[in-house]
């Protein structure tokens, strides 16, 4: 197979696999209790006024004209409008993306080169000290639920770093939550690349090679590496789709307005059009990322 | 993330039913000096709000932050003082014609920030855009009787208000949420343009509004130099922010937070602000019996719910509305819990064992909590409790027409507003099912009555009829409770919607 | 000593329900730290109490859905690796990529919306299903297509022992690493519905809402968030553990 070929095909199939997202999301969001509405008129659920309020967004149209008049917008770009707020939605959304992607960004300078280094690291003496220490230190972090670890990493470093990025994502503000988000996956993947690591190396090729007379590190590092770490790189590709389909919790806790933020709010606010954007995006990302995955894994393990 | 109050996503602090009203004690504004000097700096203030759809328009204010920021920049003609009776603002007086029907308003000397004066023409013009019948504002249902084709502009600075009906009570109409005077003609709010303390400066929606010092401010010019309004949906996270530094001010707390807090920070409460109630739908069973009802005003024990829910930040109710405000009737005794009388009653009504649903959500602080502690103390009746949690996003609109039982608040409004819109057979909020046409005919003579004696008694008689039968059961009031850093002073205990609350022209930073 | 770690959480959960008082639950003042054993929750009930009616259900919501996730998962991505036209590959792996295209947490607060207090295993499973698939996918590739399964398939072994025993075998190592992870993964997706306040009753008694409701009061009585969390942890450090020791011997 050629790489050129399959990414052809993947591209062409994209346009396939957002549609189908965005038609299940449209329908589901379409059946959630109430609509933006009810939402709208809040405590003062004056009946007269959600029929108002439902006839001045057009709410009262029949749902196909309504999906219809969001779709013949997409190809020109036109993603709707914020049913709660009036604004465009491809401005809510870019404007959300800022924050999750700098948040994202960071998190995965400091994990991919943290969890390749333990994960090698605990491999190369197994059952080891390091070994041992990484297991249980990894084990634990990744079952303390993400809020419980944000909340303690807040009384105990509060004093110390913002808690909040209220006052903009700053350096010193990105910290504690990139130390929350890194938790959990760091875990996985150093233990993903431990597995795949010690897995190769018992593998007959790496004994070959070594026998052969080349030298170890080369071995390691340039032959069973790539072998080992392919099966953390899909659950790499799941870690920065999740990271940029919009990190809930932490966006919550440390008052980061990204897309997190956006799709709570978007759900709460029955704001379709919102929804829709956003999961246009979402699959969008999901499609690339997961090429890009498909592809490294292809370089690093070529199909037989 | 959620119900603004308790559940940490929850953002939507919704005002009317949500705030709260104030505190007895504390005097309003319009006492204070001006301020010639400004102690300068910039306030910080965390809020709960609307996210990224949030809006700057001051008739479209729902939540607490678009309100509090509508305040900093708009004025209204009057705002509710400490005993939630209208006080006069933009409107320096007010005198109505001797059957109340007309009503003249002398409007003070102010203007807007961008030098025009505050003129007639822009109050009938602001009041004319929340009447449009095409539009949706939440006070278009308050100033519904305004017969606005007959009002008129006297002279630049005088109004006069024609009225569909005789009101005696039209300027709580005027203090009413929402009712912003805007200058004539300019509705493009990307950059606001108001008569209040402070005037627009930028806005990232979602995350920011800065504001600056309004010099020229008819009651004084602000101490700050700026105001920056900043968005915390979780409760948890404005108190944080107000403990590392990041804000002055934080909105909106929990009495837990206080209790938990209270040595780190200031903590400013405001007593009789939140009324907390349960309501029972009293035109279907099987809370259209008389007894059952007072069965279950005896058999909640609200001291109990106060210590758990409410610790330290909270009084006993005596199910009615307004603990404080002008008009509440005092005098009706405090009832107690007597759960022997509560067991005999539900046997009188046959209603041993009956199956109760209480529905709940969070979506207001508390909610949870109490449902959680009330369902305990039916139980201990005698009766099965059942706890059903709805949806918290479109609760109020739910509870309105579903279910038997059902959490209920109310933030600060005129008790004449509480009845017009939740106890009249055309009330459209009608939690309770409470329609009958003996007490609309008392609210008419409440209101309309020439003499003030006739309006006093008709307020105390209907009262009394609540208190014995009504379908509301208020078991306490809540404490509003702001937090801010040492160096801010001024800050006054006001529950939310009265005039002091989230009022930053006052307030000096040390 | 290590089989305590999931031991005794594992049994609290299921036998607490029994050990705890029945009858009325009663309500004092909210966090007091000094009445009862553990003091008492946001509601001014029982720490213990919460705590021993807490876990059923999020241990039967954990085991069930990642049981279903690993079972549909193992065979899709099994019969995908194994696959010998690129066809059948692609047609088994490429739906999969619609599923995770909608981030977890977004399909959780849809879902969860519409069928509120429920279907929480059905939502993990869905979430967790892609995932498994796909690593086993990738994990089975190289033995699924080595030479030792050439030779078990010309010997005309059956489809069962080339694919499941030998294949199979293949990718225990990685599953082994993944399952415990993927415990834990099942209760932080509850423990962050519960977070978000969708799909569980705000008022359960359940570890994940315990902590999630009592964290407002963590200075004022720490045991009303420390109990429960405690007890997640200690669970799926315990099953985590467990899972590596089993890994090691041969």
């Amino acid at each position: 197979m050629r790489p050129a070929g399959y990414v052809r095909r993947r591209l062409l199939l994209a346009p396939v696999q957002v549609a189908a997202v965005a038609s299940a999301v449209f329908l589901l969001a379409e059946v959630l209790p109430g609509d933006a509405a009810v939402v709208l008129a809040g405590d003062d659920p004056d009946p007269e006024r959600i029929a108002r309020i439902r006839e001045s967004l057009g709410l009262d149209r029949p749902l196909l004209t309504r999906f219809a008049a969001w779709a013949g917008g997409l190809p020109r770009g036109d993603f709707g409008e914020s049913l709660v707020s009036g604004r465009p939605v491809l401005g809510l959304v870019l404007d959300a993306l800022g924050p999750t992607a700098v948040l994202a960004s960071a998190t995965l300078a400091v994990l991919v080169p943290l969890s390749v280094w333990a994960g090698v690291a605990a491999a190369l003496r197994e059952g080891g000290r390091f070994d041992r220490a990484l297991t249980a230190v990894g084990v634990a972090l990744y079952a303390v639920p993400e809020f419980a670890l944000a909340v303690v990493l807040i009384v105990v470093f509060g004093g110390l770093l913002p808690v909040t990025a209220l006052g903009g994502l700053t350096p010193a503000a990105l910290v504690l939550p990139v130390a929350v988000l890194a938790a959990r996956p760091l875990c996985s993947l150093s233990r993903l690349v431990r597995a795949g690591m010690i897995g190769a190396l018992a593998s007959g090729y790496a004994a070959q090679a070594v026998r052969l007379g080349v030298p170890e590190r080369r071995v390691r590092y340039v032959h069973v590496l790539p072998n080992a770490v392919t099966p953390a790189v899909q659950q790499l590709a799941r870690t920065v789709d999740w990271l940029l389909g919009g990190v809930v919790i932490a966006e919550a806790v440390f008052v980061i307005p990204g897309l997190g933020t956006l799709l709570v709010d978007a759900v709460a606010d029955r704001d379709l059009p919102v929804l829709q954007g956003l999961a246009v995006l979402f699959a969008a990302t999901t499609v690339l990322v997961n090429l890009a995955a498909d592809l490294v894994a292809f370089r690093l393990a070529p199909r037989a | 993330m959620s119900h603004p109050l308790d559940h940490p996503l929850s953002r939507r602090g919704l005002l009317g039913l949500g705030l709260a009203a104030g505190a007895a004690l504390l005097t309003g504004c319009g006492t204070s000096s001006p301020s010639s000097a400004s102690s300068g700096g910039r306030l910080r203030a965390a809020f709960a709000g609307g996210g990224a759809t949030e809006t700057l328009d001051p008739h479209l204010a729902n939540l607490f932050n678009e309100a509090a920021r509508a305040k900093a920049m708009f004025d209204k003609l009057a705002d509710l003082g400490s005993d939630v009776s209208p006080q006069p603002r933009l409107a320096e007086r007010w005198e109505p014609s001797s059957d109340l029907r007309t009503w003249r308003i002398h409007l003070r000397e102010a203007v807007f920030h961008d030098g025009r004066a505050v003129r007639a023409a822009d109050v009938l013009a602001s009041y004319a855009r929340i009447l449009d019948p095409a539009k949706t504002f939440r006070a278009r249902s308050s100033l519904a009787l305004i017969d606005l084709p007959n009002s008129r502009a006297v002279d630049e600075r005088t109004v006069e208000f024609a009225l569909k009906r005789p009101f005696a009570e039209f300027p709580n109409v005027l203090a009413a949420f929402g009712t912003y005077v805007i200058p004539e003609g300019h509705t493009d709010f990307a950059e606001p343009v108001g008569s209040g303390p402070f005037s627009f400066t930028s806005w990232k929606p979602g995350r920011s509004v800065l504001l600056r010092r309004n010099a020229e401010y008819w009651d004084g010019a602000p101490f700050i130099d700026e105001l920056e309004f900043l968005i915390a949906n979780e409760e948890t996270a404005r108190m944080n922010a107000l403990l590392g530094g990041q804000v002055e001010y934080a909105h909106d707390l929990s009495p837990v937070t206080a209790r938990q807090y209270a040595s780190r920070a200031t903590f400013v409460k405001s007593p009789n602000s939140a009324m907390q109630a349960f309501a029972m739908k009293v035109d279907r069973p099987p809370f259209d019996d008389r007894d059952l009802r007072e069965a279950m005003f005896l058999l909640t024990d609200r001291q109990g719910l106060v210590d758990t829910v409410l610790p330290g930040a909270g009084q006993v109710g005596n199910d009615l509305f307004g603990r404080g405000y002008e008009h509440y009737a005092a005098e009706i005794p405090q009832r107690g819990h007597d759960l022997d009388r509560a067991r005999a009653l539900i046997r009188k009504a046959g209603a041993e064992g009956l199956a109760v649903e209480l529905t709940t959500a969070p979506v207001a602080a508390g909610f949870v909590e109490a449902a959680t502690v009330f369902a305990g103390q039916l139980r201990a009746a005698g009766l099965k409790a059942e706890i059903r949690t709805g949806d918290k996003d479109t609760y109020w609109s739910d509870i309105l027409t579903k279910g038997t039982l059902a959490s209920f608040r109310s933030g600060a409004m005129p008790i004449e507003t509480h009845i017009a819109q939740r106890l009249l057979t055309s009330s459209t909020t009608n939690a309770t099912g409470w329609r009958r046409p003996e007490f609309d005919a008392l609210y008419e003579k409440a209101v309309s009555a020439p003499r003030a004696a006739d309006r006093e008694g008709a307020y105390l008689e209907m009262q009394r009829t609540l208190h014995a039968e009504g379908g509301l059961l208020v078991w306490g009031f809540a404490d509003w409770i702001v937090a801010t850093s040492p160096r801010v002073q001024g800050v006054s205990a006001a529950p939310a919607n009265t005039m002091d609350w989230a009022r930053f022209d006052k307030v000096k930073l040390a | 000593m290590r089989r305590a770690l999931y031991a005794v959480p594992l049994l609290v959960a299921l036998c607490g329900p029994w050990l705890a008082s029945s009858g009325d639950v009663l309500h004092g003042v909210s966090y007091d730290p000094e009445t009862g054993w553990l003091g008492t929750d946001f509601a001014g009930r029982d720490v213990w109490q919460q705590v021993l009616l807490g876990g059923r259900e999020l241990v039967a919501v954990m085991v069930l859905a990642t049981a279903g996730a690993y079972l549909i998962g193992v065979l899709w991505g099994l019969t995908a690796a194994t696959a010998r036209r690129r066809l059948a590959d692609e047609l088994l792996m490429r739906p999969l990529d619609l599923l995770p295209a909608v981030p977890s947490l977004f399909l959780l607060l849809l879902l969860a919306t519409l069928f509120p207090g429920g279907g929480l295993v059905w939502i993990v499973m869905l979430v967790h299903l892609p995932d498994i698939a796909r690593l086993v996918r990738a994990a089975a590739l190289e033995a699924a297509h080595g030479p030792v399964v050439e030779a078990l398939r010309l010997q005309g072994e059956s489809w069962w022992r080339t694919t499941v025993r030998y294949v199979g075998g293949s990718v225990a190592r990685t599953l082994a690493a993944d399952a415990g992870t993927r415990l834990t993964g099942t209760l932080y997706l509850a423990a962050a519905a519960s977070f978000l306040g969708v799909g569980v009753s705000p008022d359960a008694a359940d570890w994940a809402v315990m902590i999630e409701r009592n964290r407002a009061g963590l200075l004022l009585n720490p045991w009303a968030v420390l109990a429960p969390a405690l007890m997640i942890i200690m669970l799926s450090v315990g099953l985590n553990l467990a899972f590596d020791r089993a890994l090691r011997r041969p």
